[in-house]
């Protein structure tokens, strides 16, 4: 079997299973025992109700929905008010790898923590204005692989269908004794650019 | 689909050659061409043109529109129309890199050519861009793509569909919670199990 890295979670799609590992943090609403050595800040046995502590997703999705939860899962701090501001304001200057690595597949699980729907809503938002940003990288980007770095796994692998398809590009139009190419003035012209984005 | 194989199907189109040899006609699956008469012009898919001129036994009549004037009269429309405006040729960019390849002495200015149908191209790849960024910005529901070539769909194909993908599973997507998870892992478990059989 091929190794599994469709964004379409199925039981081992490899994404899938690192994004619900991120942890979300939670309260106990009720007393649990035996589980003190969760909270490393305190050395008791049993972890009282009211305890803050950060637990995994795919634990969180299991013990927060059955007829008694046991903890309440709250945001995890990017997808907070004040985070969401931010990506508001400009998502393109965001560092969406450094918040979170799957800052989208996450967002789509967390977001039934939130009943208001906003981080629904701010994760289509991001992602349709940060897609000319992605789509301008990978086909300006011949090869310098830093500058993924501002970008989550989601968006990588959007980044990385665009980029190949313009690599085929680029290699075909090599390929013929005399290469189709802009004129080196023409390359060379910076201010070019700035009149075409004004056109259109 | 690779750049080649969209090259592949472009090889199709008919250019026009005068040969200097003579002989009689040849049938191809495509259909048949010939016979062949030296100095009298004749019309022959773009590969056998090709495969002619490398070794010498014609010369290629450039297309009508391969030609520095048309070219800069489309260059001037494209860039100050809004919409994609129609291209000389389905397949323009694999006839140009094709003849320009093989034949820049039988067609004048052959330099020029090659510079100005490269910046058709990237004014409207870059229009291209432009409206996928609305198209997905806005919402829209459709995006009429009028006289776009194949090669120009093509370079996009990939990127696109994997984007609304994305955007469509952020507005469809349900974590399955509560009793549904158990029903549901069972089923992908099942699934999951067949496929190692296979």
């Amino acid at each position: 079997m091929p190794l599994q890295t469709a964004y379409y979670p199925d039981y081992f799609a490899v994404d899938d299973i690192l994004a619900t590992q991120d942890r979300i943090p939670c309260t106990f609403l009720q007393d649990a025992v035996k589980l003190g050595k969760l909270n490393p800040a305190e050395e008791q046995a049993d972890l009282k109700a009211g305890t803050n502590i950060e637990l995994p997703l795919w634990l969180v999705a299991d013990i927060t929905t059955t007829r008694q939860p046991v903890v309440a899962p709250s945001l995890p701090k990017m997808y907070k008010e004040g985070n969401r501001e931010i990506l508001k304001a400009d998502p393109c200057a965001v560092d969406l790898h450094k918040l979170s690595t799957h800052f989208y597949e996450l967002g789509l699980y967390v977001k039934q923590f939130d009943p208001r729907e906003s981080v629904a809503e701010i994760l289509l938002q991001t992602f349709t204005l940060r897609l000319r940003f992605v789509m301008d990288l990978s086909d300006n980007t011949v090869s310098n692989p830093s500058v993924m770095q501002k970008l989550d796994r989601l968006e990588r692998s959007v980044f990385k269908s665009g980029h190949d398809a313009k690599m085929k590009l680029v290699s075909w139009l090599k390929v013929s004794e005399m290469p189709l190419e802009a004129a080196s003035m023409v390359v060379n012209h910076k201010k070019r650019k700035r009149v075409d984005d004004d056109l259109f | 689909m690779d750049p080649e194989e969209v090259e592949f199907l472009g090889e199709k189109h008919l250019v026009s050659i005068v040969p200097s040899f003579t002989s009689e006609s040849v049938h191809l699956i495509q259909g048949d061409y010939g016979p062949f008469r030296a100095g009298l012009p004749i019309r022959v898919p773009l590969w056998v043109a090709v495969n002619l001129k490398q070794q010498k036994r014609c010369r290629i009549q450039p297309p009508e529109w391969m030609d520095v004037d048309t070219l800069e009269l489309i260059k001037t429309d494209e860039k100050l129309s809004r919409v994609f405006t129609k291209m000389p040729s389905e397949f323009y960019m694999v006839e140009v890199k094709q003849l320009l390849g093989c034949a820049s002495d039988d067609i004048p200015r052959a330099d020029e050519i090659r510079t100005i149908v490269k910046d058709i191209w990237d004014i409207r790849m870059s229009k291209l861009r432009s409206s996928i960024d609305l198209l997905v910005k806005n919402h829209e529901m459709y995006a009429a793509v009028d006289n776009l070539t194949m090669m120009e769909i093509n370079s996009m194909r990939p990127l696109l569909p994997h984007a609304l993908d994305h955007i469509y599973r952020m507005k469809t997507f349900q974590p399955n919670v509560g009793s549904q998870s158990q029903t549901m892992s069972f089923s992908t478990h099942s699934r999951v199990s067949t496929s190692f059989q296979s």
